[in-house]
């Protein structure tokens, strides 16, 4: 598929799913908005991650999607979701909206996952969720500065915090080792008094902020 | 399909178990169980993972990754070691857990650590599932027993040598050489010394150094500062003649009673041939306190009829009031006030059950108000209850009403030892707080649900309940119960929480305090109670077992991510107040009198002022907390 056919062709309407789906996607869109200022111990965050054929944004394409809920400081491996995006994309985007909710989503490197998945969502569903996106390569350096400075490879956090996982480069192993990184990100937060995912959201912001001036 | 994610988590897990014993020698299915079940948390470095205060433990833990070390609390340790280090494979509490009881031990992260857990009803459904797991811990818990016993043993001895020194001759007590003046001596040459020494008094002897006199320190202010006297004139014209003085063969428990008679703190000490040996002072004798408290402890288990009782009643209260004068902390005090008050209890009930037979009922005996809080002051009268279970088949009203008759002569000992009868009828022997489990929820979720103002007052008295004596588990179930509905009914906190800020801080803009018509505050309405509110909310909302106000602000607190000096300064303008009404009810111990609980702020010292007034701004900000998270 090249970008013109991308541009061009197949984006689908809402209307032309199936029925099933589009309850489905009916009820997600019904979903209230999470409390962005309750405690971390009260929220349910969902870290998202992706599998692509490569690294390269225009050529590239989306292979699977997968979730980790952390729900009250806790990760539990029932709560959790991974689905190729072969043979039914759809049905495969629609389960992930309807397990991820209304967010806070928290992805390691949003530039890529998550234009990626924001392009196939609206290629597939003809939507754009209006998550609450908490980007890991940003805050870990902001909260675990004697670690690593700056904005740094997935690896290299892993190896910071001695975390491993099942398999590397997979959707789901990789959200694994997200997700541990993200409950170690929480409690950071919370003995800096960050105790919401407002605060997060406005760390994030203002990292950014000074990395583009700075 | 969820399903698949699941499975590969799951089995990330149990790859991770596999590598540790005992995990690798466990079934296949049991192993599964383990891992299906296991949830992930992070444990920053320092934090608190488990403590014996956090009440009977609701999860099992496995160290993923990182250390996370024991340590043993209290001045007694079951175990054989003071701290232990666990790494990754490594799971805590065996003991407890299996038990059923709170940890003896803190488990602390001293890194960064992840830990896995698994609900301690998911644990002992493993051991049983998994013989191997069984045998795992089994050998463990004989293991503590062993240790134990051999503790037990020690501290058997260490009780003998703390007898020894409540009868050891004051000669052995004084360690220090005796440091005294003549009385031609100028007053400011001894001062002089005192300050040099770091002595509290200065002893005044004749030439054969045997006692004339004594100055201690608060003399100097009415003898010498006041009236201007000429440093230069001789110590002998502004020194206490015929001081108290006891012989170096006399025990320390005769030099206390001697203190005590006379209201002093000093006694000098002299040998046989009447030269001065030594000061003892109040302070030397402190540790003769704490056998105080043991053996009034030991004089209310070994009571067995209401006169013993009474006496021990007694002796709690005279004990509280020496604890006092001697200036120790509000929260050791009230802690000797409610394990003994507890300790009293207990005995009641069990001469009340000997009477009654209550054999095979299931029950337990719940305190509630302060004395649930472990908050009881000298004057709290009784607030109790009874939780019991009623098998399937049971007549329910002959069994209510055998626990009834039992609770009543439990309520009039009670007040026969100083417990005034509750005016409220809040107390075991009422027929509506004498009820079960299920009629407990049944009550409770009443309020939650319809939370009118006068649900909210009972809920103020009866949520702060803990079990006193008898099966703990009735009193657990409630809890884990209580805090799940309360959570789930945000509107009901919501108004617990409006109602907690009714009453503001007495802090004035003008002048530092703003007083009642008669010029006082009152320290239980405007004081005490605005920590204790605060407290059950976030208590309710961060689900904490515990239902003191210390251990509800410093657990929730942590887990609302609150700084840990913010909490101490919490905690410490709460012990503050405590300490402030119980020496008031010091002064006046007569009960429900109405100075009780009331002081006048103009009386205060500048010092006891200042700090009062930081209380009161820490309570104004625990309330502004609550404003700000319920948008009040």
């Amino acid at each position: 598929m090249n970008w013109l056919t991308r541009l061009l062709g197949t984006r689908t309407d809402t209307a032309s799913l199936d029925a099933a789906l589009r309850d489905a996607i009916a009820s997600w869109e019904a979903l209230a908005a999470p409390e962005l200022g309750s405690a971390h111990f009260e929220t349910r965050y969902v870290v998202i991650n992706t599998e692509a054929t490569g690294l390269d944004l225009d050529k590239d394409r989306l292979l699977a999607v997968a979730g980790i809920a952390i729900d009250r400081e806790h990760l539990s491996p029932h709560d959790s979701y991974y689905a190729p995006l072969e043979p039914d994309a759809a049905t495969a985007l629609t389960n992930l909206l309807t397990f991820a909710g209304k967010g806070p989503v928290v992805v390691f490197n949003a530039s890529f996952n998550r234009s990626l998945l924001e392009r196939a969502l609206d290629e597939h569903l003809g939507l754009t969720p209006d998550w609450t996106w908490l980007d890991l390569h940003w805050l870990l350096p902001a909260l675990y500065d004697e670690h690593i400075d700056g904005p740094a490879r997935l690896a290299d956090w892993m190896k910071a915090f001695g975390i491993e996982t099942f398999q590397r480069h997979h959707a789901l192993g990789d959200a694994w080792a997200i997700a541990q990184l993200m409950l170690a990100a929480q409690a950071r937060a919370r003995a800096l008094g960050l105790n919401t995912p407002r605060s997060l959201a406005d760390l994030e912001h203002s990292r950014r902020q000074l990395r583009r001036h700075g | 399909m969820p399903a698949a994610a699941s499975e590969m988590l799951v089995g990330a897990s149990s790859d991770f178990l596999t590598r540790f014993s005992p995990f690798n020698r466990m079934e296949p299915e049991a192993l599964e169980f383990l891992a299906e079940r296991a949830t992930l948390a992070f444990h920053a470095r320092g934090s608190e993972i488990l403590t014996p205060e956090m009440g009977q433990p609701t999860h099992f833990h496995i160290v993923q990754r990182g250390k996370v070390q024991a340590r043993q609390l209290g001045p007694a340790s079951v175990t054989d070691y003071a701290a232990m280090t666990l790494g990754p494979g490594e799971c805590f509490p065996i003991g407890a857990i299996s038990a059923q009881r709170p940890s003896t031990n803190a488990y602390v992260a001293v890194e960064d650590s992840f830990v896995f857990q698994l609900p301690a009803e998911d644990f002992l459904k493993l051991m049983q599932m998994s013989p191997v797991f069984h045998v795992f811990c089994t050998q463990y818990i004989a293991s503590l027993l062993n240790q134990s016993r051999q503790q037990l043993q020690s501290t058997f001895a260490q009780r003998a040598a703390e007898q020894q020194t409540m009868t050891t001759p004051l000669g052995q007590l004084v360690k220090k050489a005796p440091i005294f003046v003549t009385p031609d001596s100028s007053i400011r040459a001894a001062l002089e010394k005192m300050s040099e020494m770091r002595i509290g008094c200065m002893v005044i002897t004749d030439a054969e150094q045997k006692p004339l006199g004594i100055l201690t320190q608060s003399d100097l202010l009415p003898r010498v500062v006041l009236p201007g006297i000429d440093l230069q004139r001789p110590i002998g014209d502004v020194m206490t003649a015929t001081p108290h003085v006891m012989s170096a063969s006399d025990s320390a428990y005769d030099a206390a009673l001697e203190m005590a008679t006379h209201g002093v703190r000093h006694l000098l000490v002299v040998d046989s041939e009447g030269r001065l040996k030594g000061v003892v002072s109040e302070r030397d004798l402190f540790t003769l306190q704490r056998i105080g408290l043991r053996q009034i402890r030991s004089s209310i288990e070994g009571a067995d009829d209401l006169e013993a009782l009474q006496r021990a009643s007694r002796d709690i209260r005279q004990l509280a009031l020496n604890l006092i004068a001697q200036g120790i902390g509000a929260e050791q005090l009230t802690q000797f006030i409610s394990a003994l008050n507890d300790a009293l209890t207990c005995r009641i009930i069990d001469l009340a059950r000997a009477k009654h037979d209550l054999y095979g009922i299931d029950y337990a005996w719940l305190a509630f108000g302060s004395e649930g809080r472990h908050e009881q002051t000298l004057s709290s009268d009784q607030d109790n209850g009874i939780i019991y279970a009623c098998p399937e088949g049971t007549d329910q009203a002959a069994l209510k009403s055998r626990l009834l008759a039992c609770a009543k002569e439990v309520n009039e000992n009670l007040a026969a030892c100083g417990f005034p009868l509750c005016k409220g009828n809040i107390m075991a022997s009422n027929p509506e707080l004498c009820l079960t489990l299920e009629e407990w929820k049944g009550r409770f979720g009443d309020w939650i649900r319809e939370p009118d103002p006068q649900a909210l007052l009972n809920a103020t008295i009866f949520f702060d309940y803990r079990v006193l004596c008898g099966n703990e588990r009735l009193g657990d179930q409630l809890r884990g119960w209580l805090n799940r509905t309360a959570k789930a009914y945000s509107n009901f906190l919501r108004l617990m929480a409006s109602n907690a800020l009714q009453v503001a801080p007495p802090l004035g803009r003008i002048r530092d305090f703003v007083v009642e018509d008669d010029g006082t505050i009152d320290l239980k309405k405007s004081g005490a109670r605005l920590f204790v509110d605060v407290a059950r909310i976030l208590a309710l909302r961060a689900d904490v077992a515990s239902s003191s106000t210390v251990q509800r602000l410093r657990q929730a607190g942590n887990r609302m991510g609150m700084p840990a000096e913010e909490i101490a300064a919490l905690i410490d303008g709460f012990h503050f107040i405590q300490l402030l009404r119980l020496r008031a009810q010091h002064l006046d111990t007569e009960h429900d009198a109405p100075g009780d609980n009331r002081i006048d702020p103009d009386k205060l010292n500048e010092l006891d002022r200042r700090i009062l007034k930081e209380a009161f701004r820490q309570a104004r900000k625990l309330q502004l907390r609550l404003k700000l998270d319920y948008q009040l």
